[in-house]
């Protein structure tokens, strides 16, 4: 039941479990090293590619956390913080809550030279009041399917607004 | 503060190495990375992110814009933490003593485009030192590179750059 | 790396080898390019004061692939990473200690995988949880 005061409209409630349109992501040798290198990651799987095969994967291995780059598109939304598609909030403030990955590695393990469908939905929204007052928490699930249709890892995330 | 104290002498040993390349090291050119040097340029031609539209243009794959040339194989350790460039094993060892650097310039020719797939390899060698010591010392050290496209064993561009240290 | 540990040799209430971090503003801006997020709160001063914040501040993401990477030097060669997730409770500034800790909370085999379930956090130099987390992840068997 929505409060009174609720900012959570019919038209948002519509939109939880409903997938956003997929996203294409990259994962190259090269974006794989630069993210590793960014961590300060030191496993040679991560940057050299005879080291990743001599220990069993098909090419260097993408560092926990990196599922590769979106394909970009000038004139399109630029990367940044997660923001509400397709309705807005009274709310100007947006924190990130958390993210949580989740990996299949039976499914494959993620390495450069694949091509990596994300698809995204809201899976729940909760209101609450906190130190902030009232905030809004959106949760988002992403599945990430690699070019064989196989789920290889999944992303949990929360924003808050408030 | 201005380092006026410091010296610098270029010596026949420093000279000997002019023109001694490097041994080779491995840059890749691939879709993630010409698309990012794009926008870091501020081109929104697609011929840099649509990989279908650089096809009908008749490319193999969407182009590095002008002055890219693939970012290198980069290894902990083995490359500049900074600047990202490989560090040779017996490059030249100049032991400059000045904390200042600049950029001081590039002149690239180019024998053919590059394209996203493209691995190259890239030899580099020390072409020219100057020293002038009017005012603040400046050192100027320039170094010469060859890229060859692995897959077609052709030269597609070399490139001179100028570092100045003070 | 160290040694690969195995299933057998994990404790309950056990601590798993701590990672300290301590980025500097490039490694900001390599974590920018590494993860193509260029909000300017994380290398740009003056914007990152003018949005309320005393200065630059850590990504929160960063501090989830440290403890990503807390994880995989940990599980070695023969371990995997299940899941592993952490939410951003405090700020971390740059040049100062982020240490990267984990505690086993629960082990437990199930169709023939060994899970080690985990408290994963980074922790600012007061002692203060910044990003606490969970974990799971699979080890080898010595069986």
């Amino acid at each position: 039941m929505a409060q009174a005061s609720s900012v959570v409209t019919d038209d948002m409630r519509a939109l939880v479990g409903v997938e956003g349109a997929p996203m294409t992501l990259e994962v190259e040798k090269t974006n794989c090293r630069m993210f590793a290198r960014s961590v300060g990651h030191t496993d040679a799987i991560y940057y050299d590619e005879a080291a990743a095969k001599a220990r069993g994967h098909r090419s260097i291995v993408a560092p926990p956390g990196f599922m590769g780059t979106p394909v970009f598109h000038p004139g399109q939304a630029p990367t940044g913080p997660a923001q509400s598609r397709g309705y807005s909030i009274p709310y100007k403030r947006v924190l990130n809550g958390g993210t949580e990955y989740e990996y299949f590695p039976e499914n494959g393990v993620i390495c450069a030279g694949d091509t990596i469908t994300a698809r995204s939905k809201i899976s729940a929204f909760e209101e609450t009041e906190g130190s902030l007052g009232p905030m809004l928490i959106t949760t988002r699930e992403t599945t990430y399917t690699n070019q064989d249709g196989k789920v290889v890892a999944k992303m949990y995330g929360t924003t808050i607004q408030y | 503060m201005p380092d006026t104290e410091t010296k610098f002498e270029i010596t026949d040993e420093m000279r000997a190495q002019y023109g001694v390349d490097s041994a080779p090291w491995t840059y890749e050119v691939t879709t993630t990375s010409v698309r990012m040097y794009a926008r870091g340029i501020g081109s929104d031609d697609p011929i840099h992110y649509d990989v279908e539209f650089a096809k009908a243009q008749g490319f193999r794959s969407i182009v590095a814009p002008l002055g890219y040339i693939g970012t290198p194989v980069y290894l902990p350790g083995k490359n500049d933490p900074t600047f990202g460039f490989p560090r040779r094993e017996g490059g030249p060892r100049l032991n400059i003593p000045f904390r200042g650097l600049l950029d001081g310039g590039t002149e690239t020719e180019y024998f053919d485009y590059i394209c996203a797939g493209d691995v190259l390899a890239e030899t580099s060698h020390l072409a020219d030192l100057k020293y002038r010591e009017t005012g603040r010392p400046m050192l100027f050290v320039t170094n010469e590179s060859v890229y060859t496209n692995v897959a077609t064993g052709k030269v597609v561009v070399k490139q001179r750059l100028t570092s100045i240290h003070m | 790396m160290g040694e690969q540990v195995y299933f057998e040799d994990v404790r309950e209430g056990e601590e798993i080898p701590q990672l300290k971090k301590n980025c500097s503003t490039q490694q900001l801006v390599l974590w920018a390019a590494g993860s193509g997020d260029f909000y300017q709160i994380h290398y740009d001063k003056d914007f990152a004061q003018r949005t309320g914040l005393k200065g630059l501040i850590v990504h929160g993401a960063l501090k989830n692939a440290f403890l990503g990477q807390l994880l995989h030097d940990w599980v070695g060669e023969q371990g995997q990473i299940r899941r592993f997730g952490c939410s951003y409770r405090g700020m971390d500034e740059p040049d100062q200690d982020i240490l990267c800790r984990g505690i086993v909370t629960k082990k437990r085999s199930e169709d023939g995988r060994h899970y080690v379930e985990l408290d994963v956090w980074t922790e600012n130099p007061d002692g203060k949880k910044t990003s606490p987390g969970t974990a799971i992840v699979t080890l080898p068997s010595r069986a």
